[in-house]
């Protein structure tokens, strides 16, 4: 899902760039050299991801996983997802190049906004709450990204309200789909790795013990 | 989809010859002319214009027509949604919906100028090889940060594709068929989460490669860059057009007309 080249106008296009450009660099502040591979094969594999296409009823929908995005790289996504977005303009056309700027806040902004939902699991006691929580950041991920493509299009008068409610409309199917996806990816990753998460607290417990212990 | 843009980077034409830093700022600036036109007339003449380029830059009509038909069927819905939509007078009526013409112009003035763009961009990024257009986007005043990640990232995508389809293949060979359910979406999330997995750890490995190879954080490259006079003449030009472009689109003839079915 991007926003089409062609659309929007100067200033709305303008905003995008410019707002892109401050998020990603307060988002790669002190950004080792140690992550310059990490976060690029993270980029990747979103890249990749939105080639998979999942049946949907008689259509078929592709992932996007921007919020999958969030859930591990947490701050780190967004510059992760702009250069998704850069490098599916380039090679594929997808969007555009002067939208690159409001593609990247779009689904960048998901994945940050997917990425404080997932943190809110520390305060949650429960089973499954990784799955629980990754689902709903899956989910958030798009419903921001979906509100800001509506929002853009808004911007452009009465004659896109309806495009503008048919995309909204549109998002809420892939939503479905991305939350079961990121909540059995995140249970997954759980299980198998879990210094992959962001936010992951290794050996809390074990500390907390220990300073018992001396007290 | 073609994803090496630069397969026909090697093929010798002027495109190929213009200096990549000049032809990346200049064409980048024209896109962006050509994205903020308003009327049909010029979007018409971006477009023919783009054309022109492709012809020039020796990129097989094949190759550039299989990326391209992406972009066109997700564009298709403007066609259906914004002349059924546009608020204000209807022509006729098509299934008791109105259709108003200005709908069908706007859709077409937009899907005119993607295409545009999408062309101009195929015409940058097709005709230099990526690592080239990165070095030069390093010159631009890019972040060094940002070129490098976007090296990786355009490296691993092929690897990743590729093991997408060994593990594709692997799943399908021991009967696993994709349908519309939750049990589906669970696979496919363990898939992604696989894929995340064995990535993780291919970086540990590369990264120390790179350290033992004596990487400190800077991209080196033996690319060297000349512009010549006539790479800044072609730019120059290339600035002038996309400046006249966006000129006659505000205050051109055409405005008058536009009133008007155009």
């Amino acid at each position: 899902m991007h926003i089409s080249e062609g659309i929007l106008a100067g200033p709305v296009l303008a905003t995008g760039f410019a707002g892109t450009i401050a998020i990603a660099a307060l988002s790669m502040r002190n950004m080792d050299m140690e992550e310059v591979p990490k976060v690029s094969v993270i980029t990747a594999v979103f890249f990749v991801a939105s080639l998979i296409h999942v049946p949907v009823g008689v259509s078929s929908v592709h992932l996007i996983l921007n919020g999958l995005v969030g859930v591990v790289l947490g701050v780190r996504a967004f510059p992760a997802v702009m250069l998704g977005v850069i490098l599916q303009a380039i090679l594929f056309g997808h969007g555009g190049v002067s939208v690159i700027g409001i593609n990247s806040l779009m689904l960048g902004g998901g994945a940050l906004a997917a990425y404080g939902v997932w943190q809110l699991r520390h305060h949650f006691k429960l089973a499954k709450r990784e799955v629980i929580f990754g689902a709903l950041a899956g989910g958030t991920g798009l419903l921001f990204s979906g509100l800001v493509l509506s929002l853009a299009l808004l911007t452009k008068g009465e004659a896109f309200f309806v495009t503008a409610g048919a995309a909204l409309a549109a998002h809420v199917p892939v939503m479905i789909v991305e939350a079961v996806v990121v909540g059995a990816c995140a249970g997954f990753l759980l299980r198998v790795k879990p210094d992959v998460l962001a936010g992951h607290r290794v050996g809390l417990r074990v500390k907390s013990a220990a300073t018992n212990d001396a007290t | 989809m073609p994803l090496d843009i630069d397969r026909y980077a090697h093929v010798d034409s002027p495109l190929q010859r213009w200096d990549t830093r000049i032809k990346m700022a200049t064409l980048g600036l024209f896109m962006l002319c050509v994205a903020l036109l308003e009327t049909l007339p010029m979007a018409a003449l971006a477009l023919v214009l783009a054309l022109m380029l492709i012809t020039l830059s020796g990129l097989p009509w094949r190759f550039v027509s299989d990326g391209v038909k992406w972009v066109l069927l997700f564009l298709l819905p403007f066609f259906i949604i914004m002349p059924l939509s546009y608020p204000g007078d209807a022509a006729f009526h098509v299934l008791g919906l109105p259709f108003a013409w200005e709908g069908l112009r706007l859709a077409v003035a937009i899907v005119t100028k993607a295409l545009a763009v999408v062309l101009i961009a195929y015409v940058v990024f097709g005709s230099s090889r990526f690592d080239v257009s990165m070095v030069a986007l390093q010159r631009l005043k890019c972040p060094s940060l940002v070129v490098q990640m976007l090296l990786f990232t355009y490296r691993y995508i092929f690897v990743f594709v590729a093991e997408m389809k060994r593990k594709d293949t692997a799943m399908r060979s021991r009967g696993f068929v994709k349908k519309s359910n939750a049990h589906t979406l669970r696979v496919m999330g363990n898939f992604v989460g696989t894929l995340l997995v064995r990535s993780f750890e291919r970086t540990d490995r590369i990264y120390k490669a790179m350290l033992s190879k004596g990487y400190q954080g800077e991209l080196r490259t033996n690319v060297r860059f000349a512009a010549g006079p006539l790479d800044v003449v072609l730019g120059a030009l290339a600035v002038s057009v996309a400046v006249a472009l966006i000129v006659s689109d505000r205050v051109g003839l055409f405005v008058i007309a536009e009133r008007g079915w155009f």
